[in-house]
């Protein structure tokens, strides 16, 4: 009897630990679809904005089947990502309605959290889950989480991730003659770069004119050691990853016990790191094609695709999908050795954030908003994004994926995962990015926008390093005095 | 007729000794013509001067769209005096109408005297010619971005294969010239095309006198030609430092504001809509109108002065 009891009590629990166990992996396996989308009974259209490229054409599908399933049509705009925050940013503050959803690059949240709703508030209004189940999907979206949810709060859902590497042309890097030369010449090893010296010793060596050779053929065109993007359109992107590279920033956040921002300071160490990395990027203009001066990243695509530069120093990470997708199916043409690598930018702590979508107060429908905005976000949409539309997803479960893994996908894709998943995994790097002003400040997009303006007169020669530095501190001052009232901004003389 | 009958009927009803209808005195010629020109009013009330007005209320305030605006009087025009950032684009900006000016003057009055005889395709050629004028200029300062790429422009690809090899020209020293050269491009047929008229318009008697004279070609374009033509140069001169002051589109696809060729209104534009300092944006942007205003008075005396003069 108590040997059937106890036979009993054992299958009992072994069946239990069968339930649970089968019942976790369900759980672990169910992601939100557009199943979960509970009957929306607001039919009013909703109206976004994103940039224009070919990424959104693929997402197009699933907006559809979205106003099919829920029977609420979106109106998306498209307009040219260096429009985007001008437009969006007049439409908000002016409550005007426009957007019901807003396209936000990480940082513009600090700025426009007034006019954004929280997440969490309309999960708890509208999601039969609650505020669980909107953080159960999105705790997918990896370390740009950290830069979507502030101290404000949690305003959006990141559609694909801008994080920066360094792109070198590896099949250059592992040529047994480059790299014997290269050894002769500096006394070390011909690697993907680590700090500045390597970099600058790399871009000198590689820089070459026609007639000379690399990888023992003859060049047919001058080619450049390095390709930046030193025009007035994301210079700051890159200044910022050697800046950040440094272990430095624009303004150091200051706080008191309680973690709130009290004031920021531009310390001695940021403007000598400033000084710095400002000299260093023109002292490595020189070992760039001259059309660098007006560059944007296509630019310097196009530049690397055409065979005429080894090392894009900072790159956005998903540039394969840029200008043709020219790096995409061989890098130099009618060279099919040629490949490209990517590796941390110097000092490994990259540009990095992702554009998202956030649900305007003004929105007309905010509940059909925040549905698409997790829709956007699901991992069903987010596969579409890297696969069809070849950006790179912030999901983890997306990137860890094994597909990226084989034959078809390994370049880029494969090499591309890898380096987002080692950044992103970086604790020091994750807490890095909290801390900067970019992640704290709500004058971030003026002073973003004003950064492109001043560096690239630096870069040109417009402004010395020197003034260029200066400029920069005093209207990096004037602006966040002015838009940013949460706290003061000093310069430690 | 209609006068005639108005006019009776004020008569009648005032010898009636009552007051006028309201359609009797909408109907009077006195009110009529304001109701007529009333829709042109409204649209320019609405449409030219509101925008105008806030505009200089803007240049009074203080910040902007994105936070607190507060009444500081005078304060963004006694700073903008002092903007060193400021002076160098004005500065810019008037070297830059210089000499697109008279390089499109030089071109188009030379094309135009080619174009004022008979040849064999003139039509054709005249066509082409002034074909940069109908392409938007956003959409040619993206072209011209690309043709004058260093490595795999146009331009230079064809410089290159002639022996002079490639031209920065984007290079500190070169844009802003690469900026006027650009304007120049797109804006010397429409010199061209104003001149063309005015020669054709001139009176061909007094250039048969000259030639029965024996007048030089050079003799009668100096002596008559040109002092015939300078209402018209006037007119050019006037519309086009009116829009180069406003020049805008040629950096918006190329240097965007970088490499030494922030020009007035890119300024404006940058500090109303990128940093959204609308209150300084607006200063600026009144200080461009003063600008114009000051310079098309000039010009436009001038110009009433050479038309009296050509009668």
């Amino acid at each position: 009897m108590r040997k059937g009891l106890l036979l009993l009590a054992i299958a009992i629990f072994c069946v239990s630990i069968v339930v649970v166990l089968a019942s976790a992996a369900t759980t672990e396996e169910k992601k939100f679809s557009l199943e979960d989308i509970p009957e929306i009974n607001d039919k009013t259209a909703i109206n976004t904005i994103v940039e224009t490229g070919a990424t959104f054409d693929k997402i197009v599908p699933y907006v559809k089947k979205f106003t099919e399933k829920t029977g609420v049509k979106v109106n998306v705009e498209r307009v040219a990502s260096p429009v985007v925050y001008s437009k969006e940013n007049l439409e908000l503050v002016a409550g005007t309605g426009v957007y019901d959803v807003a396209y936000v690059s990480n940082g513009w949240s600090n700025e426009w959290y007034p006019y954004l709703y929280d997440m969490r508030e309309l999960a708890e209004q509208y999601d039969p889950g609650g505020v669980a189940a909107l953080e159960s999907d999105m705790k997918w979206h990896s370390a740009v989480v950290l830069a979507t949810e502030n101290s404000k709060g949690f305003f959006h859902v990141p559609f694909y991730t801008y994080h920066m590497g360094m792109f070198i042309r590896q099949d250059v890097f592992d040529d047994p003659t480059e790299q014997a030369d290269f050894k002769v010449k500096y006394g070390y090893d011909l690697k993907a770069a680590t700090n500045y010296v390597e970099l600058r010793d790399q871009a000198e060596f590689f820089t070459r004119k026609k007639g000379e050779m690399l990888k023992g053929k003859t060049l047919e065109n001058d080619i450049f050691g390095v390709s930046m993007m030193a025009g007035a359109y994301q210079i700051n992107d890159e200044f910022t990853s050697y800046l950040w590279g440094k272990n430095q920033d624009y303004v150091t956040v200051m706080r008191d016990d309680s973690g709130k921002v009290t004031e920021y300071v531009i310390t001695k160490a940021d403007q000598d790191a400033l000084l710095q990395a400002m000299k260093e990027y023109v002292e490595l203009l020189k070992f760039a094609s001259p059309g660098c001066l007006t560059a944007n990243f296509d630019f310097v695509v196009a530049d690397q695709g055409q065979g005429r530069a080894i090392i894009q120093p900072t790159m956005f990470s998903n540039c394969f999908v840029w200008t043709n997708s020219i790096l995409q199916e061989s890098v130099v043409p009618n060279d099919p050795d040629a490949k490209l690598g990517i590796y941390p930018t110097i000092g490994n702590k990259p540009f990095t954030g992702a554009w998202g979508f956030a649900v305007t107060k003004a929105a007309k429908n905010p509940e059909a908003a925040y549905w698409f905005m997790r829709y956007i976000g699901s991992y069903e949409c987010q596969e579409v994004v890297m696969k069809e539309g070849g950006q790179l997803t912030t999901r983890m479960d997306v990137l860890a994926d094994p597909v990226w893994k084989n034959d078809e996908n390994i370049y880029p894709f494969g090499i591309l995962v890898d380096y987002l998943l080692s950044s992103w995994q970086d604790p020091q790097f994750l807490e890095f990015v909290q801390e900067v002003y970019y992640s704290n400040s709500s004058a971030e997009g003026k002073v973003y926008e004003m950064q492109m303006n001043v560096l690239a007169k630096g870069a040109s020669g417009e402004l010395t390093p020197e003034k260029c530095i200066k400029e920069l501190i005093r209207q990096t001052v004037e602006l966040t005095s002015k838009f940013d009232k949460d706290a003061p901004i000093r310069v430690e003389e | 007729m209609s006068n005639a009958k108005n006019n009776a009927t004020a008569i009648s009803t005032y010898g009636l000794g009552r007051k006028p209808s309201i359609w009797e005195n909408l109907s009077n010629e006195k009110y009529f013509k304001w109701i007529l020109i009333a829709p042109l009013l409204i649209v320019l009330l609405v449409f030219m001067f509101y925008p105008l007005i806030y505009c200089i209320y803007n240049s009074f305030l203080q910040g902007g769209v994105s936070g607190d605006s507060a009444f500081i009087a005078f304060e963004n025009y006694k700073y903008m005096l002092r903007d060193r950032s400021f002076w160098i684009p004005f500065s810019r900006t008037a070297q830059v109408a210089v000499i697109c000016i008279f390089f499109e003057l030089l071109i188009g009055l030379g094309l135009a005297v080619l174009w004022n005889r008979d040849f064999k395709g003139m039509n054709l050629v005249r066509g082409l010619v002034l074909l940069p004028l109908l392409v938007a200029p956003l959409i040619l300062s993206l072209v011209w971005n690309f043709l004058l790429e260093y490595n795999i422009g146009f331009i230079n690809q064809i410089f290159v294969t002639i022996g002079i090899g490639r031209i920065k020209w984007w290079s500190l020293q070169m844009a802003l010239y690469t900026i006027c050269g650009i304007t120049i491009w797109q804006w010397f047929p429409f010199s061209a095309l104003v001149l063309l008229s005015g020669l054709k318009s001139l009176p061909k008697d007094v250039f048969e006198a000259a030639r029965v004279d024996g007048a030089t070609g050079w003799y009668t374009f100096k002596r008559l030609s040109f002092p015939m033509l300078s209402p018209l140069i006037i007119i050019i001169v006037l519309l086009r430092t009116m829009w180069l002051v406003r020049l805008f589109d040629p950096l918006y696809g190329t240097t965007r504001g970088g490499v030494g060729t922030e020009l007035l209104d890119w300024m404006v534009y940058r500090t109303t809509f990128v940093y959204f300092d609308v209150g300084y944006g607006s200063t600026l942007a009144i200080m461009s109108l003063y600008l114009t205003i000051i310079i098309s008075a000039i010009l436009f005396r001038q110009l009433i002065k050479a038309l009296n003069t050509d009668k």
